[in-house]
């Protein structure tokens, strides 16, 4: 599993897809696009509410220290017309969110894409959209 | 500051980005057929489903969204092998007045971002706004109901003069038809806003021309022109496409409700963009 995960870690910036909406703020306003974030952990709470959901997760590090994140996704409103609906991801299941952390250094980030242990993507956008992925530099 | 900026600039626009051509793509066909007519004129009404247009200088990848193409290609940051924002499409220059340049490229959302606070996004970044938006007409009005922050902006179509008030956010606007085009005129604006997420800026002196044109049962083809002397030495514009969604409707979108991002201090609130 830990194998698994430095691959992914390590292509994340091929495979991600395209789950941000940020609508209602600028992304540099919070989040640091050169600090990407990996977690591994179990959901605790999900926040379906406008402007943005928020998923809030309890992840272990490879040391396996635990900590609490809280993970910015989209509008519900955006999410919704994807076909995603609030029940889509549940408290206990197990995820793995790739993203960018605030740039205040709290346990806050920007979710880019939320994956179950199946592969299956949640809250995630079209692979078509065309966007730049993680790994560019811009 | 240079480097800085180029960061903020590539993840704001590309962030902000990706959404839209996904919902783009995954949309029915639109409804065939002539443009529907409401007492004489062409009638706009409808629900709406925009292309977000974080950059107005860059032209979107399905052509939904084109950029002014009378402006010349951005030319590479100085340092940098390309223009400012990520890879993809290019980008066009904007004609910036040394006061206008100066305040785009002092420009940092971080130290503080209007719209992160749910203050009013204004007419221009209404516009460009992913959400969809929806139109009712009258023979007297034209209303937009704007889903981003259940926003709404409403004013007459017979060619009435601007009122003399107090500038706001979204500005003065009146409307007349030529011919089959509705034109919005709309001045007095508090420039207190940005022109899109990037952040391109506008001054209180800012002028705006919005072309609205029902193509067909399932278009509008949409131009706005941003006249403003102030920080722009020529007028340039943007043109998009509206595509009819009938099998949507507008939703409710409350910014303030659970806005942790000013709520818990995460992004700096916004009142006035730098001058």
């Amino acid at each position: 599993m830990r194998a698994t995960l430095g691959i992914l870690a390590a292509t994340v910036g091929l495979l991600i897809s395209a789950t941000p909406v940020l609508a209602h703020h600028s992304f540099a306003a919070e989040f640091d696009d050169k600090q990407p974030v990996t977690l591994k952990g179990t959901v605790t709470k999900v926040d379906w509410m406008n402007p943005h959901i928020w998923i809030y997760i309890s992840a272990k590090d490879e040391g396996g220290k635990v900590t609490q994140w809280q993970c910015e996704g989209g509008p519900p409103n955006s999410l919704t017309r994807n076909g995603w609906t609030k029940t889509a991801l549940k408290e206990g299941d197990q995820v793995t969110i790739e993203g960018f952390r605030a740039k205040d250094a709290t346990n806050t980030c920007n979710s880019r894409s939320v994956t179950l242990p199946d592969g299956k993507k949640v809250f995630a956008g079209s692979a078509e959209d065309g966007g730049p992925n993680r790994g560019q530099k811009q | 500051m240079g480097v800085r900026l180029l960061s903020w600039m590539g993840t704001a626009a590309l962030a902000t980005a990706l959404l839209p051509f996904a919902v783009a793509q995954r949309g029915p066909k639109p409804p065939e057929g002539p443009a529907p007519k409401l007492n004489g004129k062409p009638d706009l009404s409808g629900l709406w489903q925009r292309p977000y247009v974080p950059d107005m200088t860059v032209t979107s990848r399905n052509g939904d969204q084109v950029a002014d193409q009378s402006l010349p290609d951005a030319k590479p940051t100085p340092g940098q092998a390309a223009p400012k924002g990520p890879p993809g499409p290019p980008k066009k220059e904007l004609p910036f007045t040394a006061e206008g340049k100066r305040v785009w490229e002092s420009y940092d959302p971080a130290k503080g971002d209007y719209t992160g606070s749910c203050l009013p996004f204004g007419l221009i970044r209404s516009m460009n706004s992913p959400d969809p938006i929806q139109i009712m007409q009258s023979d007297q009005y034209l209303a937009l109901l704007y889903e981003q922050n259940t926003w709404f902006k409403v004013f007459h179509v017979d060619g009435r003069a601007h009122r003399d008030q107090v500038a706001t956010w979204f500005g003065d606007s009146v409307g007349k038809w030529d011919g089959d085009t509705l034109v919005v005129d709309t001045v007095n604006f508090n420039g207190k806003t940005r022109l899109d997420t990037i952040g391109h800026p506008h001054s209180d002196k800012l002028h705006t021309i919005e072309r609205f044109k029902r193509t067909d049962l399932g278009h509008v083809a949409y131009e706005i022109t941003i006249d403003d002397p102030a920080y722009y030495t020529k007028a340039w514009k943007n043109t998009r496409t509206f595509t009819l969604r009938p099998d949507w409707e507008i939703m409710e979108y409350s910014c303030e409700e659970n806005n942790k991002d000013i709520f818990e201090g995460h992004i700096k609130a916004g009142t006035n963009p730098e001058k």
